[in-house]
């Protein structure tokens, strides 16, 4: 089995086991409920709880009692798409992905207080060069344009308020 | 309806949005309508994405969907001896003829079905939803042990907030926001579409914005028709049986039936090398899919795919409870989504001939203007469900969870069932025990309820059987013998 597999594997198995022991420590404080009730509020979440950490267990296990077999094939055997989408994906970049996670967390920490326009603006901008080969057309069109579309469908279109931010006295006039 | 279909057509035609993440992305937008107008225009979106993944198939050997790439073997053939407009006119009549009589089959059979869930009582119920639960979690994956793992995380989610029997808090942190549980629009909007997003961003396709082939529609003639036809019936038949088989889906089913259409051929050596019949048997059963998989969906409330799943989570939002008494309860409103569904496949044709160049355009937009125009749309589209910002920073949570599960192989759709199905799962088992004074031999004193706990173990059991059997197949390696044997 390929070494980069065995070790998604095995951080995937400790986390799941560490989530499930979680889930039964929290799980334990929630009342019994009412004697009618056999199972009552807790059974199901500390169940489910020792289920994610059993799966976790029992997937190492099975990492080391089977690492040498060979691994199966996916229903549609040599022709299963998902293989040929993870072959055409480029590499991996951690910056990238933490990157889009850290803007996407600004962006939705200034959506209220900066306001819809401002903030979505910003947020296209900057995925945009974090993805990177936008053309500087594209960097200057898009942003803008996206916004715009969507405040107007979302505001005028379906009447739902979007938040103005700091543009507010503007746009209130 | 219109807007659905041209919507799921462009959505197909994109790589990296498939039909489960076009219809995701259009689940806020029908917030504001009424229960059967929302699920006409997300069928709309699901139908309209197994045409548009053909579109880049046919035309640049790239599938829109996963579903679609079957159809790219003999497809890109046909665009390369300059039949392209003809391949997408077979793509596009045949997929609306294997649609049409799916939704035909599907009332034919949901009806009947759903009389007899009448039956039904809380034990019938949650062992149903039980076989339905482990059914996707064996089937959606490489791994078993990672789709149980991966269910079950879906029904602990279902756990959070106040407990609709006895009123006690769970899982709730103390905070208030939790009190009415997990956002279930929000949760599967971040495990399908953001994640996918953020995947695009962390792994940038090596591909470049295609070459975009100017293409038209033509229909085929009637002895082009005679051509096809055995092919067409095949993928019928094939896109059905599979449809109905929760967690096979729509990639399953146009290999199946492209496998089928070359058997069953009279000219099989064409295969491969441009035959129609090779672009109109898995394009029929890429269509004949969404009937079949909403007859487990309407008649018990099981849904089969993503894409059904997310109708699923439709109905949640409107305030409607799916399960075995759908049909029952809200006849008028499935009997409303039948004549949606026929309108929709009818619709197909026409929208799909006029949006064939808006598809060639969004082709040509570049990856990164794409992925940053669709992350803003997701997250106004979640947070115009309540105008309170925990529903996007809630899909932000299940997107980088959604990553997570993706690159270690766990699989989002088995976690998505869990959340559909969890409530109806845990309620009706407590029910059952409330009812039965606490007795577990409820479940198998109920012969339906026996029969369906039955089948959820052999479902369980068979892929250990075939690794079982696969691994005494496999001869030993040397590397993996004892050293000096």
């Amino acid at each position: 089995m390929d070494s980069a597999v065995v070790r998604k594997d095995v951080i995937a198995a400790a986390v799941l086991v560490a989530f499930g022991a979680a889930v039964v420590a929290v799980g334990l404080k929630i009342p019994l409920g009412v004697a009618t009730d056999p199972l009552g509020p807790r059974t199901f979440p500390v169940a489910l709880g020792a289920g994610i950490a059993i799966c976790g267990v029992l997937l190492v296990a099975g990492m080391l009692l089977f690492r040498s077999a060979p691994a199966g094939p996916g229903l549609l055997g040599d022709m299963d798409p998902e293989d040929e989408a993870a072959a055409e994906a480029g590499p991996f970049s951690l910056t990238r992905l933490v990157g889009a996670v850290a803007i996407t967390a600004g962006y939705l920490a200034a959506f209220e207080p900066v306001g819809y326009l401002l903030s979505t603006w910003g947020y296209v901008l900057a995925l945009m060069m974090l993805h990177g080969g936008a053309p500087g057309r594209s960097l200057v069109s898009t942003p803008p344009l996206v916004t715009l579309v969507l405040y107007l469908t979302f505001k005028y279109g379906l009447r739902i308020p979007v938040p103005e931010g700091i543009l507010a006295p503007l746009l209130s006039r | 309806m219109t807007a659905g279909v041209a919507w799921g057509i462009i959505g197909g035609a994109i790589p990296g949005i498939s039909g489960a993440v076009a219809m995701a992305l259009a689940l806020p937008y029908t917030f504001s309508m009424d229960a059967a107008t929302a699920l006409i225009m997300l069928a709309g979106v699901w139908a309209g994405a197994n045409y548009g993944g053909s579109i880049p198939a046919i035309l640049m050997r790239m599938p829109g969907t996963p579903g679609s790439a079957a159809a790219l073997l003999d497809g890109y053939e046909l665009t390369r001896q300059g039949k392209a407009a003809k391949a997408l006119g077979i793509s596009l009549v045949c997929g609306t003829f294997g649609g049409l009589v799916s939704i035909i089959v599907l009332i034919a059979l949901v009806v009947p079905l759903g009389n007899l869930v009448l039956a039904f009582g809380s034990p019938e119920i949650f062992a149903l939803a039980f076989f339905g639960l482990t059914l996707i979690a064996g089937l959606s994956g490489k791994s078993m042990l990672k789709g149980l793992a991966a269910g079950a995380f879906g029904l602990l989610l279902t756990t959070v907030g106040l407990d609709t029997l006895t009123g006690s808090l769970r899982l709730t942190f103390g905070r208030r926001e939790l009190l009415s549980g997990v956002d279930i629009i929000s949760a599967m909007i971040g495990l399908f579409a953001v994640s996918e997003m953020f995947h695009q961003l962390a792994h940038p396709a090596r591909r470049e914005t295609p070459a975009v082939v100017d293409a038209r529609t033509a229909f085929p003639t009637l002895a082009e028709f005679k051509e096809v036809w055995r092919a067409t019936i095949v993928g019928t038949v094939v896109g059905l049986i599979v449809g109905v088989m929760p967690g096979a889906g729509a990639t399953a089913s146009s290999f199946v039936a492209y496998n089928e259409a070359r058997r069953w051929s009279k000219r099989p050596e064409l295969f491969g090398k441009g035959s129609m019949e090779g672009v109109a048997g898995p394009e029929t059963a890429n269509n004949a899919v969404q009937g079949g998989d909403l007859v487990p969906t309407l008649a018990i409330g099981i849904p089969g795919s993503n894409s059904a799943a997310i109708m699923l989570a439709a109905l949640i939002l409107h305030g409607i409870v799916p399960g075995p008494f759908l049909m029952s309860q809200h006849t008028e409103l499935v009997f409303t989504l039948f004549a949606g569904l026929i309108l929709v496949n009818l619709l197909m044709i026409p929208v799909g001939v006029v949006i064939l160049r808006a598809c060639l355009l969004a082709l040509r937009l570049p990856p990164p203007s794409l992925v940053a125009s669709i992350l803003a749309i997701i997250f106004i589209g979640t947070f115009a469900a309540d105008l309170f910002v925990l529903n996007p920073i809630l899909a932000l949570i299940f997107g980088v969870i959604g990553y997570g599960m993706r690159v270690t192989g766990f699989p989002p759709a088995a976690t998505v069932l869990g959340l559909v199905l969890g409530f109806m799962v845990e309620s009706e088992l407590r029910r059952s025990l409330i009812i039965s004074h606490g007795s577990w031999a409820v479940f198998v004193t109920h012969p339906i309820s026996a029969v369906f706990l039955l089948a959820t173990i052999g479902v369980l059991l068979y892929p250990v059987f075939l690794n079982y059997r696969r691994r005494r197949k496999t001869p030993v390696s040397p590397a993996a013998a004892p050293a000096g044997s």
